[in-house]
């Protein structure tokens, strides 16, 4: 039996250590947030990450009040005109507004990457649970499943799908998830089969916790930080696939403007409107470029191991 | 042992490919839709031609026969023939595949020769200028649109040259159609592409390479040879760079399936006659399969570049045991 007295034994090392001075005792999500607040870039990038994505919700609100021009208005008399004057960004072979086209397109691309994260997130974290918390027969089918869609090379299944479901935004992310997901559950798999091992687990199930109890109450939590560092590693990786198949005219579909789509006929004009080429590529570039560096701002701190 | 992890993995491997052939042929056979491969929009097909066609090329069986009809073509080496023109698929895949591999292997080549050094040099200067600089350089080739940068360097080293009356390089197709096909021909429509691919493996290499090797200076090992006198070079170069590269070799064999079909975009973007190309043209004009050949065939190779990887990896790093 463990009584006050032991109790107060199990206390000694503590205060052998009394008066020396000590860090107050945060929690892991508070020391997380202060290394990542201690990153200068990634903080910049995050902060411009968050700008793009205001930016992208409130686009009606800038079509009318600063850019003046609605996304799909066709004006066949403006056709090509260079930046400047009442086309800030010119204007393409329909004569439509870029700007307004671009920002518009933001909702998109950022939406499309935004919903493709939560699905692989949820479907790849629910499979990798039941795998890794069950095992067994579970676990070998649920894993030769993930093997056998991460086999298929992407990008031939994104074609396969793409003429299956008439791409829309929601469509085309699920396309995107439908890859995504598997390795997110190689990963969660894996943390699983760690995590269960450990004491608290064990101490939890003695007491009589029910299996979806402990997986959401004690495994999820464990297994978050890994999610968070995926999530945010990954999302640039699908704003350039997702870029990549509207390019190719297999993922969202003109009138409706995304950065990728706006490239597709590029080659034909490039010559002559430059700007074309130039503002929906670099937007792609730089939103990628920060979502990486935030990316890496968000592993190196939560899993400083990682560094 | 190690025969026996070769059977095992060997036997997990046939399962994924029969799930392969499963899935694809599922997702083929949601799109068969109404139409006839090629010709679908023609105003001049009539409802019973539509019809008779369809049945010609099989659409309309139910499918498990098409299922069966296709694996009894993969059997046989042929994987079937195309909807549109009727020549078998391999065959169109054979005729495609030295251009794809010509310029992945490029590429990939490229990318590893001038990986390796940036890598290093990362790792042994890390926190220098020159280390701070090739990270940028290398986070931005992570981050580039390969059509995009293909669409710029088209700009810049075709049409802005030759507006130029400069010597300017071909924008598209792997050789000249009129006189064209010789070594010098076919390496300067291979500049252009091979530079956008390669600039993608590079970055992503010689992250790799630098935070492997930073790792391996760290081991004790390490410190061991530098006690013992040996010279940095020797250091570096024997007992860091031999051990840094293992986990690269596993990263080029998962990157195997990429000499098919890593460069599709950079395929379409360039005009490049190859695999990758031939399944997006055949794919928009719902030639299944070709399509499902192709995807088939990239697949297997994905499959056979894991085992591969797998079983290098433990011949260069004797620490790892099959089990």
């Amino acid at each position: 039996m463990i009584g006050p007295s032991r109790v107060a034994e199990l206390d000694m090392p503590g205060a052998a250590i009394e008066g020396a001075s000590t860090r107050p005792a945060q929690s892991y999500w508070n020391e997380s947030w202060e290394r990542l607040r201690a990153n200068r870039i990634g903080m910049a990038a995050g902060i411009l990450i968050l700008i793009f994505a205001l930016i992208a919700i409130l686009a009606p609100v800038f079509s009318a009040v600063l850019t003046h021009f609605q996304p799909q208005t066709i004006d066949l008399s403006q056709t090509f005109s260079p930046p400047g004057g009442k086309h800030l960004l010119g204007t393409d072979e329909l004569g439509r507004d870029t700007l307004t086209r671009l920002i518009w397109g933001a909702r998109v691309t950022l939406g499309v990457a935004l919903l493709t994260v939560a699905v692989s997130l949820t479907v790849g974290t629910a499979v990798g649970m039941m795998a890794g918390y069950y095992g067994g027969w579970l676990d070998d089918l649920l894993m030769r499943l993930v093997d056998t869609v991460l086999a298929i090379p992407a990008i031939f299944l994104f074609i396969l799908m793409s003429i299956l479901f008439r791409p829309t935004p929601v469509s085309l992310a699920l396309i995107i998830a439908s890859v995504g997901w598997g390795q997110v559950a190689r990963l969660v798999r894996g943390e699983v089969l760690s995590v269960k091992q450990r004491d608290f687990i064990l101490a939890t199930r003695s007491i009589g916790a029910r299996h979806l109890r402990l997986m959401l109450r004690h495994l999820l939590p464990n297994v978050l930080p890994v999610l968070i560092v995926a999530a945010s590693l990954g999302v640039g990786q699908i704003i350039l696939i997702e870029a990549a198949l509207d390019f190719l005219g297999l993922g969202i579909q003109p009138p409706t403007p995304s950065w990728g789509n706006q490239l597709t006929n590029a080659e034909s004009y490039f010559f002559h409107s430059i700007w074309l080429v130039n503002f929906p590529g670099l937007l792609i570039f730089v939103t990628v470029l920060a979502s990486n560096v935030f990316g890496n701002a968000i592993r190196d701190a939560f899993d400083p191991r990682l560094k | 042992m190690l025969a026996k992890y070769v059977a095992r993995r060997f036997l997990a491997s046939l399962v994924v490919v029969l799930g392969v052939t499963l899935i694809t042929l599922v997702l083929m056979d949601r799109t068969r839709g109404t139409y006839v491969p090629g010709i679908d929009l023609n105003p001049a097909l009539r409802p019973e031609d539509i019809a008779r066609l369809r049945a010609d090329l099989g659409l309309d069986r139910p499918f498990y026969i098409w299922y069966l009809t296709w694996i009894w073509g993969v059997v046989h080496g042929d994987f079937g023939r195309s909807m549109i023109d009727g020549s078998t698929v391999m065959s169109h895949i054979l005729d495609r595949l030295p251009n794809t591999l010509e310029l992945t292997g490029t590429a990939i080549l490229i990318g590893i020769v001038i990986a390796i050094p940036v890598g290093v040099i990362g790792a042994l200067r890390h926190g220098s200028k020159a280390d701070h600089t090739l990270t940028v350089v290398s986070v931005a080739g992570f981050a580039v649109p390969q059509f995009w940068m293909g669409l710029i360097l088209i700009l810049i080293f075709s049409v802005t040259l030759e507006q130029h009356g400069l010597p300017w390089l071909p924008s598209s197709g792997a050789y000249s159609a009129v006189n064209g096909g010789d070594f010098i021909d076919r390496v300067e429509h291979l500049i252009l592409p091979a530079t956008v691919l390669s600039f993608f493996y590079m970055s992503t290499w010689s992250r790799f390479i630098r935070s492997s090797m930073l790792e391996v200076l760290s081991q004790d090992y390490i410190r061991t040879a530098r006690a013992k006198g040996m010279s940095e070079r020797r250091v570096v170069y024997l007992h860091g760079l031999r051990n840094a590269l293992i986990p690269l070799v596993t990263l080029i064999g998962l990157e195997l399936p990429g000499l098919v079909s890593g460069g599709l975009v950079v395929e379409v973007v360039f005009g490049w006659p190859g695999i990758g190309k031939l399944a997006f043209e055949r794919a928009l004009q719902y030639d299944y399969t070709t399509v499902m050949g192709v995807t088939f065939f990239a697949t297997m190779l994905v499959i056979a570049g894991n085992l591969l990887a797998d079983l290098l990896y433990g011949v260069l790093d004797p620490r790892i045991r099959y089990s």
